[in-house]
């Protein structure tokens, strides 16, 4: 299994929860999959062109996925994964 | 920073001063990305703010909000690594307001003590860039459960 950590502002689309598990081979199919489970996070994440949009960090193991491989970065079983939102502030 | 605010005004800079210890050597400026669609609901703004944002035009957004872009954010994690620095201060500007933290930038930096560990940075003082008076101030801040105390800057 794969946890991923859900950010505040993404909780509502999954019930609350903090975190979630999956099963994916790669960062592509956790999106799908955790879309597939919580409609519409795909569409937060990405834009209309697939890509990860730029106010959204996605970390596997505290590796930022730019540095890997984006959102080909493969994923195995025991990974942790955080979405984390951009730094901000008013 | 205040070079940057200035060229930046009337909306909002934000960026990230690294170095080695407690000193400041280097100075990353991060795009301000509130007026992309879809990025004030994935900050972490509280209703209010997302309301006030949403009256606004895109523009206008970013006078009173900054979403710092990810992708300058890697960039530079990785310029540290590289020179051997660590982050040491996010900083943005308040073109019209004082140089204290609002209440959500207390609110965000709060929401993010959890996230610091889980990107492998370390937690950050805050500095606001004030330019409400001819003269900008500048202040620090350690910003802590929700707790806001100032921290000393020193220039040589």
């Amino acid at each position: 299994m794969i946890k991923v950590r859900i950010p505040t502002p993404l909780r509502p689309l999954t019930k609350n929860q903090g975190e979630v598990e999956t099963t994916a081979g790669s960062i592509a199919n956790m999106i799908e999959t955790l879309n597939s489970a919580h409609p519409g996070i795909k569409d937060r994440l990405c834009d209309e062109s697939g890509e990860l949009r730029r106010f959204v960090n996605i970390y596997v193991n505290e590796e930022d996925i730019r540095f890997l491989k984006g959102k080909e970065t493969m994923l195995k079983d025991g990974d942790e994964v955080s979405i984390v939102p951009a730094i901000a502030g008013g | 920073m205040v070079a940057h605010a200035k060229e930046l005004a009337p909306y909002e800079c934000c960026g990230l001063l690294a170095g080695t210890g407690n000193t400041v050597t280097r100075i990353y400026r991060i795009k301000n990305v509130v007026a992309l669609e879809g990025a004030q609901q994935l900050a972490s703004f509280d209703a209010a703010k997302v309301a006030h944002l949403e009256r606004l035009s895109p523009a206008e957004r970013a006078e009173i909000a900054f979403v710092m872009d990810a992708q300058d954010l890697a960039l530079a994690q990785k310029d540290m690594r590289r020179n051997g620095h660590t982050l040491q201060v996010v900083y943005h500007s308040h073109p019209h307001d004082p140089a204290r933290p609002s209440v959500t930038d207390i609110k965000i930096a709060t929401d993010y003590e959890d996230y610091w560990g889980k990107i492998n940075l370390p937690v950050p003082a805050y500095l606001l860039v004030s330019l409400m008076h001819q003269t900008p101030d500048i202040r620090a801040y350690w910003i802590k459960g929700g707790a806001v105390t100032p921290a000393e800057i020193a220039t040589s």
